[in-house]
This record gives C-alpha cells, structure tokens and sequence, in this order.
C-alpha cells in the first residue's frame, strides 16, 4: 500500500465568488521510504498541491474541488479537523521555500524545535531539549547545544534551512513535503542541502516529496519524477525513464534548459513563451502555444489522461520517442 | 468624469458604511452651502420667551439658555466645522509637506529639521494647542492655526518617510540625469507620486480636527464663545444637560457622525493607495 | 540591551534640552514683561524688583535660562500666583488623581482593547470582526467630554449609581473604595484609546498571519488558539507594545479635557484652570513635567521594543 495516494485531485483558487482551476485532475503515490520529485515553472500547481496534502490550505482561498487525498490508509477528507493536526508535524512534515522568513523572529531556535516534540510525543521540557540539539547534530550543524539559544536572526539562510529540517523530522515523519527547499540559497550551500537530504532519508527510511522549478535537483535525488504544466501532471515516470526517453515536449524543453558543465554553451535553450497566467483560457493541450510540435488537433482537442503505457505517461498527441 | 467614477466605484465598492459616511458629508455639505434658506431662524437671534424649549414642532432640535434655535445654530455651526477643518488640513499639508520633503530630499538640512519636529513631538498634541492657545487670543484664525501646527509635525514625518522611499526610485534618477534641478525634482516628480496618500492623511486631519476643536471649545480656549460651532454649543450646555439634554445630543451626535464618516472615507481610501505608503498614514 | 540602553538614554538629552528651551521661551513669548507675568497683576514693586534680581533679568537671555534650569535642576519650578505655593507642591497635589486615572484607563485598554482586537483579526471578515473594527472607529469618532457628559447624565444623574464630580483620595475616608470616582472618567479616557488599541492589534495581527514562519507553525500541528496567541500575537506585540506607550502618554494630554469634565483634582485640569487664570509658573511647571514623562515613556517604549524584539537590540 502506498504512504500517500493522490488521486484525482483538482484544486480551484476561490477569488470574488469565482473559482479558479489551479490543479486539474492530477494523480500520483509515494511509497514508504521513496522519493517523488515533483518539477515545473512557478505558478504550475505543484506547490499549491503540496499544501493542500500537508493540510495548510484552511484559511486561504485555495478549494479542494475534486478527489481525494488518501495517507497511510485513511482519506484526510474524511477525518476530523484534530485529527488532522494530530497527523501534522507528527507523521507528515514540510519544509520551506524561505528558509529566511520561514522561523519566527522572536523565539530562540530550541523553542521552535521543541515545539513540535511537546506538541506531538509530550516530552518532557529537559527530553525535549536533548532531542532537539540531538536533531541538530543529525543535520550537522556545529556546537548543536549553543545554537539552541540562538535566535533565527544569527543565522545564515543554509543554517537556517537546517534548522526548519531539524523541526520537521522532530517527530520522525513517514513523510516529508519539501518545497523548493534550496532555492533561495547560494549554490554551494543547495547541494550540501540536498545531500544532507538524501542522507537523513538513508538514515530515517521516510519518504521525501521533492518539489522543485529546477530537474537538475530532481535528476540527482528521486526515483520517481511527475512534470506539471499549467496545473496538470503532463508526463510520470521513474526518473531513469524520463532523463532518459522524455516523451512529453515540455519535458525535452526543460531538459534541455538545464545547464551541463560538459556541454557547449550553445546548446543550452530556454522553452519560448512564458508559462500563461490562470485567467488566460487555452483550448486544446495546455502547452501548445509554446510547443514546437503542435499541429492542428493540438490547438482543438485537450490530450486525455492515457495516451502512452502505464509506465510513463505522458499527456501529450505527440509524445516523442512513443507512437510515431 | 467617467474615469473619476470608476475610481470612486473601485475604492468604496462593497463598503456600505463608508458610502453611507459619503452621503451624510454631502449632507454637511449642502448645510455648508445653503444654511441660510435651511432653517427660518438666525442662529444668534435671542428669544428670552422660547428659553430651553424642548425639540417641538416648532424648533426641530428645541431652544438653548438664550432661547436661540439649537437647528439653526447647529446648521450654521458645520460652517464653521467646514473652515476649521479644511484650515487644519491646508496649514498641516503645507507646512509638513515642505518641511518633510525637503528633510528627506536635503539630508543635512533633515538632521536638524527633523531633530525640530522631534523636539515639537515632544509634547503631547492636545497640550501643545493649549500652550499655544495661551499665548494666542481666542479666534478663528488662532484656532485653526493651532490645530494646523499640532499636525504638521506628523504630517513632516510622514511625508519624510514617503520621500526618503521615493528619492532612490530610479525614476528620479532618471530626472536627475536629464537635468532637473532640484525644485523641479521634487514638486514635479516626487511630489505628484504623494498626492494620494496626502489626500488620505488630508481626511484623518479634518477628522482630528473636528475632535480637537471641540475640546478647545469645551475647555474655553478655542474660538471665541459668540460663534456658533458644535463645541462651543456643547461648552454651554454642559450647565443645562440635566434640564436640556437637546442640547448635548445635537451637536454631539453631529461632531460624531462627521467624524466617524470622514474615519470611514479615510479608510477605504487608504485601502486603496499604493501599498508601499499605507502603513506611513496615521489614521485612526 | 545594556549599551542599546545607555545609547538610548544618551539621544534623550538633546531632545530634552531642547524642550526645556521650548519651555523656557514659552514666558518670553506671553505679551508683557515676564516678571509681571510670573507674579501676576497683584504683586508689589518689591517683589517685581526681587524677582528679576533671582532670574537675572538684566543679563542676557541665556544667562537667564542658565540660572532658570539651575532652578529646576534642584526642583524649584517656582511660586503659583493664585495659590501662593510652590509649583512643585501644587503639582504633587494633583498627582495622586491623575496618576490613578492614568492607571485604570490603562486597565481597560489592556482589558477591551486587546482581547477585541485579537478576536476581531482570528475572525478576520467575519461579522464579529466587522462589528469590532467598525465600533471601535466610531468609538474614537466620540469626543470624549461629550461621552464623559452622558455617562453623568446616565449613571450619575438618572441612576445614581456613580458619583458625578470629584476625587477624594484613596488615603481619606473611604480608602480604596474613593475610586469608584474615577470609575465614569477612566472608562471616558478608555473609550477613544481603546478603540486604537483594537484597531493597532486587530491590524498587527493580520499582518503577522501572513507570514511564512505562522504558515510553519501551523505545519507542526499546533491548534489554531495557540497558534494565534504564540506566534501571531507574540509577534504583533511588538507594534502593540509601541502603541501602548503613545496612548499612555496621550493619556496624559487627553486627561486635561476628562478632568475638567467630571471636576476633578488632578494635573489636567490644573493645567486648564491655570491657562484660564494666567498662573504662567504653573502653566510652565505642568508642562515641563510633562514634556518629562512623554519622554521618559517613549524611552520605555524603546526598550520594551528591543526586549520584545530580539533582532532590535543587536542591532
């Protein structure tokens, strides 16, 4: 049985008595101990799906409109609002994109730990406190006892992106949700951040959502990768599959996008056109106006969901490499 | 005129109560302009038979000690809400404007100015009106004056704060390079980029003002006791309250509700100025 | 905190100074010579005479202002024309009221305005909230003796429950129980001030709901109360923790027209009765002080902000 089951999950954006469809009809699992990246342009719908998952979307105008959300067996539509905060901090976890804004300012780093550790396991104020500069001796920061007594202001933003991991393995999660979690940092300090990922994974066998605009994080930490566009997952499939054979167009742009060492500059190329906005109406496939292949179907007619093998999917008229 | 619409229907859509506010300072304003033909009575004119007459048929808001018309005098007493309240607003935004502007414009000469409005903040503002209010005879100038000052040192700060935001936008970089001097700089091209959150402010002082008028009246030190204006009415008849509560009610439940409606307009206002600036007003 | 301290101490003098000229200039400024002005209509030749010997008249001006503030220096603000007594005493007398009144207004902030304002932003666009923040607008839309006038009218006058007028002091007859006096006019004072308060906070804490580190909070499972409470309004406290001492000190200002109103014996409306009776040695005294504990509050301001805000003092 899968930890996290999506399935069907559409997702509208309530603004002045309308909705908006931010996330259509989108499916896909984890496993315990797997990782999912999840890859697309900002404004794709990858993070508005990781809050609703995480359960953070209670007092925004974000609406969930379709499908269900199913973890460890049990649809979170169905339980208790309780229970659902039982489950939060506890067994599912998430880190964020600003490291920066993401601590509160006027409490000491330890305070923030404990936080959770009270909250979820009841722990004693003197076990707490062990546990949490334990957890930052995990995410290996220096002096762990010292920084405890910081306050997020002292630190730097790899420090204190360690420190928002730290709290959200707190309380061992079966899951972690991680939300461009290197973005905002220098790039130096990203790949420490990512192996430090890879590694706690190794060591806790819990499961990790990677969310990124960026498949060279992707490439190098998930087994299993899903490509959003304009809030529908447009190609799945095992990462090996799709570095290597990318059948959706949109895939082989972003591919192509990334930066190689090796490789001469020239062959680097951005996708033309920019991602549309959520009040633009596109008929037919979603990414054809920036696709080099599209042809007239493309522009009438939206790609169903089964277009190519259960393996890699791939929502597209034209997958390259598939039915030509 | 359609464009002046179109904003006023996007600052004051889906705010009743700040509509309503608008509509009750139209009616202030048509009391303001046609008082005269409003109301049969001359707001000063004594009628020792008709002495606290309660609201009747006759004097729709009853008589006070003197036997005047409390519905006229209130009637004449927005001509004077209107004066005092505008006074206040042009002399704040005009000397805070000026010193604020240049303090954040001339950083040597904003050192020391500045340090003056920090020195002038130093007393609390109904006691500075009254301090100055001392030293002044009571009129109508002098009050509007004194309410004036008390405001241009919030209005300097405020307008410091936006300039200081403004002065490294690339725009007036931009002047600078195509050689504009400084005068032209500041009123041509910061200026213009203020005028709306000044307006906002504009409505918070009349607001102020009206209050701080009324305590002055009340405590003796405002305008002088012969004009009829809602605080002075208020002052005299603080002695009859328990025999003509009228008189307490009227003029009262005007300074309130013109109050209170330019509060609303202010708000609803400042929900729609640049972002950047909203937190700078001081409002209510 | 120690060296933000002393820094912070260190830019009050300056400020001081200058208001103390402000002060100072304020005599010079009343039409008239000063010493006729500082001893009022009945004084004697002699007494002109000796006078302008003390304030060294025939010096110049800031030789004068040198022998002035050495008087206040050692707590000699001068003689009241109308009550013949040092300013000193007569401003001590009215300390105990309003130092009182000060204190329950300041009750009922803390009491009305915070709670309403912390219900008002949880409940953000609800009717609660719509009611909250609009009352509160209209309740600082109210002068303030005209509120303190029909709460006479209503509690005093038609129910008699509460006294109307004065202030015997806790230490007389009656002992504590002498401050239901001060029950109409501090719940007058409260009324404008609280309404800021609701507002300051319901707005602070709105602001604070939308940062990244509430939306953490609430990943770790925490219930939305303490989630409002630690992390929303912990944080906002540091806005509301400013906005205290403003009000307090405005207190002080707004206190002139509430004592006048329910007649009672404290520095407020000394200050009036003085400006109304030219007692220019009271006038200047009162205002002095004042001035004083403006800035001495806005000091404490600062520093309870550096304490509330860890990155402030650091800084």
């Amino acid at each position: 049985m899968a930890l996290l089951e999506v399935e069907n999950l559409s997702l509208a954006l309530a603004l002045s008595g309308m909705l908006k469809p931010v996330v259509d009809n989108i499916s896909f699992s984890v496993d315990a101990g797997d990782t999912l990246g999840i890859v697309g342009e900002s404004g794709c719908g990858k993070s508005l799906t990781a809050l609703a998952i995480m359960g953070l979307i209670a007092d925004s105008p974000i609406r969930i409109t379709g499908g269900a959300i199913r973890f460890e067996g049990r649809d979170l539509a169905s339980i208790s609002e309780a229970e659902r905060r039982a489950l939060m901090g506890d067994r599912m976890a998430m880190i964020f994109q600003e490291p920066m804004t993401s601590l509160n300012p006027v409490y000491r780093i330890g305070d923030q730990i404990t936080e959770s550790l009270g909250q979820h396991r009841k722990l004693s104020k003197k076990a707490a406190r062990a546990r949490a500069a334990d957890l930052l001796r995990q995410v290996r920061i220096p002096d762990p006892e010292g920084r405890l007594d910081a306050y997020p202001h002292q630190l730097s933003g790899g420090m204190r992106q360690r420190v928002m991991i730290a709290m959200a393995l707190a309380c061992d999660p079966a899951l972690l949700i991680a939300d461009e979690p290197t973005t905002a940092l220098d790039v130096t300090v990203q790949a420490q951040i990512l192996d430090l990922l890879a590694d706690l994974q190794e060591e806790t066998g819990m499961a990790v959502m990677l969310i990124s605009h960026d498949l060279g994080v992707i490439a190098e930490n998930c087994k299993d990768v899903a490509v959003m566009y304009r809030g529908r997952i447009v190609e799945a499939a095992s990462a090996a599959d799709l570095f290597a054979a990318p059948r959706h167009p949109y895939t082989v742009g972003l591919l192509n996008s990334i930066p190689d060492p090796d490789a001469d500059k020239d062959d680097l190329e951005a996708i033309p056109g920019r991602v549309p906005t959520i009040d633009e109406v596109i008929p037919g496939c979603a990414f054809h106006p920036r696709c080099a292949f599209a042809q007239d179907i493309c522009r009438d007619v939206r790609p169903g969901d089964a277009i190519a093998s259960k393996e890699h999917t791939a929502l597209c008229h034209f997958p390259t490499g598939g039915a030509e | 005129m359609t464009a002046a619409l179109a904003t006023f229907n996007q600052v004051f859509r889906g705010r009743r109560l700040a509509l309503l506010g608008v509509g009750w300072l139209i009616i202030v304003a048509i009391a303001v302009v046609f008082a005269p033909w409003l109301t049969p009575y001359d707001p000063l004119e004594i009628d020792p038979v008709a002495r606290l007459t309660a609201p009747n048929a006759e004097h729709w808001f009853g008589t006070d000690h003197f036997g005047r018309d409390t519905l006229a005098r209130c009637i004449y007493g927005a001509r004077m809400a209107l004066l005092i309240g505008l006074g206040a607003v042009v002399v704040s935004l005009v000397g805070g404007t000026l010193i604020g502007m240049l303090s954040a414009y001339f950083t040597r000469l904003g050192h020391v100015l500045m340090r003056v409005v920090d020195v002038a903040m130093a007393f609390p503002a109904l006691l500075l009106a009254l301090v100055l209010m001392t030293i002044l005879d009571r009129s109508v100038t002098n009050t509007i004056f004194v309410i004036g000052i008390v405001y241009t040192t919030t209005t300097a700060r405020i307008l410091f704060g936006m300039t200081l935001k403004l002065k490294n936008e690339v725009f007036v970089d931009a002047a600078v390079v195509t050689g504009a001097g400084h005068p032209s700089v500041l009123f041509k091209h910061i200026l213009p980029n203020l005028i709306s959150p000044l307006l906002v402010q504009a409505t918070f002082i009349f607001a102020f003002a009206q209050l701080q008028a009324a305590a002055l009246d009340f405590l003796g030190l405002g305008l002088p006791p012969e004009i009829p204006s809602w605080g002075n009415m208020l002052a005299e008849s603080r002695v009859y309250v328990t025999r003509a509560s009228w008189l307490l009610m009227f003029p009262g439940a005007l300074i309130i509700l013109t109050v209170f409606s330019m509060n609303l307009v202010g708000d609803a206002l400042r929900d729609a100025i640049d972002p950047r600036f909203k937190d700078d007003i001081a409002g209510v | 905190m120690f060296a933000y301290t002393i820094k912070r101490l260190l830019t009050l003098i300056p400020t001081l100074f200058a208001a103390s000229v402000l002060v100072f200039a304020f005599i010079h400024l009343i039409p008239g010579d000063p010493v006729a002005v500082l001893l009022g209509d009945t004084a004697t030749p002699e007494e002109i005479a000796a006078l302008s010997a003390e304030m060294g008249l025939d010096e110049p001006i800031y030789i004068q202002y040198a022998y002035w503030l050495g008087n206040v220096m050692q707590g000699d603000l001068g003689r009241s024309i109308f009550f013949q007594e040092p300013v000193t005493r007569v401003i001590a007398d009215g300390a105990e009221t309003s130092i009182l009144l000060a204190l329950m207004t300041m009750v009922w902030i803390v009491v009305l305005g915070v709670p309403i304002g912390v219900i008002a932003a949880t409940r953000h666009g609800g009717w609660i909230d719509q009611i909250a923040s609009g009352g509160a607008m209209f309740a600082a839309s109210i002068p303030t003796f005209w509120l303190g006038l029909y709460l006479i009218l209503i509690f005093a006058v038609t129910l008699g429950w509460l006294p109307s007028s004065g202030f015997p002091s806790v230490f007389d007859d009656g002992g504590l129980a002498n401050l239901r006096y001060l029950l109409l006019p501090s719940l007058t004072l409260a009324a404008p001030n609280s309404a800021l308060i609701i507002r300051l906070v319901r707005a602070s804490m709105l602001d604070v709901q939308r940062e990244d580190h509430v939306r953490t909070a609430r990943a770790k499972g925490l219930h939305p109360a303490k989630v409002a409470l630690k992390h929303v309004f912990r944080n906002a406290l540091v806005a509301v923790a400013a906005a205290f001492g403003f009000t307090f000190a405005a207190l002080i200002s707004e206190a002139v027209v509430t004592e006048t109103v329910f007649s009672l014996p404290g520095i407020g409306r000394l200050v009036v009765e003085s400006i109304l009776r030219r007692d220019y040695p009271v006038i200047q005294g009162v205002v002095l002080v004042i001035v004083c504990l403006y800035l001495v509050i806005n000091l404490i301001v600062d520093l309870a902000y550096a304490w509330l805000d860890p990155r402030v003092s650091l800084k």
